[in-house]
């Protein structure tokens, strides 16, 4: 059994609104998955179930081999890190450090090992030369890795990521790259929500499609970006470089590389 | 019939109210006061809110009047209590001051309940608008009123990300005290923090223009409206003589 | 005469202990789209602050230099003919609602309540912006009630409804998904195609790139470099100032970089297409 399982899912709102129709599906843990989908498609929805913020109202989530029926969201949330898509919902210290210490004095971790952790996820997160500042010194979009440094520190198996790319510069962008690498290679899963395509065809192999409330297609990034009806029916477009490609008669090109490679190594111009 | 009272202008509203309340305070007795309850019943089930006026009542006024009550009739001592046992003794001069706030309560309150169940806070400050009252006095009533809902719903979403970072926020009573301290810092904190791009974001929709403010929203003033108010009126002017005569 | 025009402005917040942005001049005329690009935290909403007046109405402290809308001060206007002259969207969407408004219609028509429009014709205008927006199906919902990117584009038409000459968006598309995205950048060209002045604060490099006439890079309170989008946005030197370049232009530069050739780069997938023609190879 892999180590989180969805099995047809789905999420009724107590008031009666449906947000989630019937999703099932599985990650391994070392997974990058990338979520998309447009705004309303459920997408947030389906990672809250995932760590146990919401109880499906019918099917089953699986962390681990227990229901998260059985467990209390807190314990779901350990194995599961959830980080929200607004950074000011979670801060509430009064410095970096103590921000993503919190969780583990909460935990009553031996003190001397938090010092080495809380350095440990800031350093990862960027925030390393930041530790003693106050957290809302940082601009709103620089904010996020400190969430995301408090959700790492408490060593989850799985760490979800809402729309990190929103609002980042460049910096930012290539920084969260860093972190999804550096968490997958240390054998966790990292599920992200991302409206930037170009970020999810460069830095993830698996993709989850998600339109009107249920997964549309869960398969390999490169074979959505290749099926115009999906694309169409979720709304979603490729990056723009693919986008060029096709238009060139290129359809298997995704990234720069792939179309480095496909187009002759001679001047475009000459080729007319 | 239910569109009736919800169509009527929230001054005439009002002005029922007010004299509800004069009335009931400056009449001597109980019998009057206590009636008014169910005739303000009577008004809620017409405007469709018979059984949120009842509850709401019940849950708030009934129990602050059944405990005055209890404590003015058995436990207050007077010259003429009779012991019954322990500390609980009865008393007519008790029973009958009680009687006497008891119903002023029951009326004022059966009064001011009824109005804000029937009037939305949307009527009440166009009416101040149309009133002249100043923008700012208005704009502060309706977002005071405005906050709770939004306050409610942020401390919702602050909690649950509480709890995703492994904060236990359920459980034991003592559990859910430790778990609401976290959650004061990003709530207060949020609250400043917008209240400032909230004020640069009315500025520039013209907030401060030194016009008179129209509304989309509209609210008609009908003949019946202007009745109610006179009637209201007169009927004030009659108990002022009747008990300045008396 | 240019609608907007900054000579050596620089200003920094009481508290603060640097300048939030130095020496900033530039200039732009009437019907064009300005991007304000750079990393976060190099002085973009700054500017944006100093053009509606909010520096130093709002925010205190001396800024130098000089802001002029339309070749006059912008201290000389009063907050009437501001709020007539920007439009300005902020960053987040969650505190833009005005909180005293249950339905989109009448949040949408704030604005022209507090400038006294007279209903009917408020009426109209509000329905021009629910049109603009497709904001029928959530026109009567709660503003309290929509998720970031509906409120955004709500947003957007409070304060379009006001028909001002120059519009302000700070990051208007952060909170939405690439379809609405396409949406408000159509909306940018429409306002263009009308003769209003925008200046756009937006990460979104590409679309930017396709949409701008003028781009603004800042760099730490600076103006690094600044232009003609063509120019500035396939100059390779953008990256060293912490600003991107859109994935089509990146790639064509690095390619003729790697094949030592010399091939025009384009900005978008259309720009492309246009030199390289239909089949490009």
């Amino acid at each position: 059994m892999a180590y989180l399982e969805l099995d047809k899912v789905g999420y009724t709102y107590p008031n009666g609104y449906q947000a989630l129709r019937e999703v099932s599906l599985s990650c391994e843990l070392g997974e990058a998955v990338a979520i998309i989908g447009r705004n309303g498609a459920g997408k947030t929805t389906m990672v809250k179930l995932m760590n146990g913020l919401l109880k499906p109202t019918h099917g089953r989530v699986m962390v681990d081999g227990t229901s998260t029926d059985q467990e209390d969201a807190a314990h779901v949330a350990a194995k599961v890190g959830y980080v929200f898509q607004n950074p000011d919902d979670q801060i509430f210290q009064d410095s970096i450090r103590r921000e993503i210490a919190y969780g583990l004095v909460k935990k009553h971790v031996a003190r001397d090992r938090i010092g080495g952790r809380v350095a440990w996820a800031a350093e990862v997160c960027g925030l390393g030369d930041s530790l003693d500042s106050h957290p809302y010194d940082l601009p709103f979009s620089q904010r996020k890795f400190v969430t995301i440094a408090s959700a790492l520190v408490m060593d989850p198996q799985v760490l979800i990521l809402d729309e990190p790319t929103a609002g980042q510069d460049r910096a930012a962008t290539d920084l969260l790259a860093g972190i999804i690498q550096q968490v997958t290679a240390m054998g966790k899963t990292v599920i992200t929500i991302s409206h930037d395509m170009e970020f999810v065809t460069r830095h993830f192999q698996r993709g989850i499609v998600m339109a009107d409330r249920q997964i549309l297609m869960d398969g390999p990034i490169a074979r959505i970006f290749r099926d115009d009806d999906l694309l169409e029916q979720a709304h979603l477009a490729r990056p723009y470089l693919a986008q060029l490609a096709q238009a060139w008669g290129f359809h298997d090109v995704l990234t720069s590389e792939d179309f480095m490679a496909a187009l002759p190594q001679t001047s475009l111009l000459t080729n007319q | 019939m239910t569109g009736f009272i919800d169509r009527l202008y929230p001054s005439s509203k009002a002005a029922l109210v007010l004299l509800a309340i004069i009335v009931g305070i400056f009449t001597p007795g109980y019998i009057l006061q206590y009636a008014m309850f169910p005739v303000f019943l009577l008004l809620a089930i017409m405007a469709g809110n018979g059984m949120r006026f009842f509850k709401g009542f019940l849950s708030s006024v009934g129990t602050v009047v059944l405990v005055i009550f209890l404590v003015q009739v058995f436990i207050v001592r007077y010259p003429d209590s009779a012991h019954i046992w322990a500390f609980i003794a009865l008393s007519p001069t008790g029973l009958d001051k009680s009687l006497g706030i008891t119903s002023r309560i029951v009326s004022s309150a059966s009064a001011i309940m009824w109005y804000f169940q029937v009037t939305t806070p949307k009527d009440m400050v166009y009416a101040m608008e149309q009133a002249h009252l100043p923008k700012k006095v208005t704009f502060v009533i309706m977002s005071t009123i405005g906050m709770v809902p939004q306050v409610i719903n942020r401390s919702r979403t602050i909690m649950d990300a509480q709890k995703s970072r492994g904060i236990e926020t359920e459980g034991n009573a003592w559990a859910r005290v430790k778990s609401f301290v976290p959650m004061l810092g990003p709530l207060i904190f949020s609250l400043i923090q917008q209240t400032e791009e909230h004020a640069l974001a009315l500025q520039s929709r013209a907030f401060l223009a030194p016009v008179p403010k129209t509304s989309l929203y509209r609210l008609d003033k009908h003949t019946i409206d202007r009745v109610i108010q006179v009637i209201c009126l007169l009927l004030l002017i009659l108990f002022v003589v009747w008990r300045v005569w008396k | 005469m240019s609608v907007i025009s900054l000579e050596h402005v620089g200003y920094r917040y009481p508290l603060g202990r640097e300048d939030a942005v130095h020496d900033v001049s530039f200039q732009v005329e009437q019907g064009q789209v300005c991007a304000l690009l750079g990393a976060n935290g190099s002085g973009k909403t700054t500017i944006c602050n100093l053009i509606r007046g909010f520096i130093p109405r709002f925010y205190r402290g001396e800024p130098t230099g000089q802001v002029q809308l339309a070749g006059r001060p912008v201290e000389q206007y009063d907050d009437a003919e501001l709020t007539e002259t920007v439009g300005y969207s902020f960053q987040n969407p969650f505190t833009q609602m005005s909180g005293v408004k249950d339905n989109v219609r009448e949040e949408i028509a704030y604005a022209l309540e507090n400038l006294g429009v007279e209903r009917e014709a408020m009426a109209a205008r509000v329905d021009a912006m629910i049109d603009l927006l497709h904001l029928d199906d959530i026109a009567d919902a709660n503003p309290l009630e929509l998720s970031g990117g509906q409120r955004q584009r709500v947003a957007i038409a409070a304060v379009l409804v006001t028909d001002p000459p120059i519009v302000v968006l700070d990051e208007p598309t952060s909170q939405l998904d690439p379809q609405s995205t396409e949406d408000v950048f159509n909306i940018i060209a429409l306002l263009k195609r009308q003769g209003k002045t925008v200046i756009l604060v937006e990460h979104k490099i590409d679309l930017v790139a396709r949409y701008s006439d003028l781009v603004i890079l800042m760099e730490g309170g600076r103006v690094a470099m600044s232009g003609p989008a063509r120019r500035v946005l396939t100059d390779p030197q953008v990256l060293d100032h912490g600003g991107q370049l859109p994935e089509v232009t990146r790639f064509f530069l690095e390619r003729n970089k790697k094949l030592g050739l010399n091939d025009p780069v384009p900005l978008s997938v259309e720009d492309a297409i246009k030199r390289y023609g239909r089949k490009g190879a």
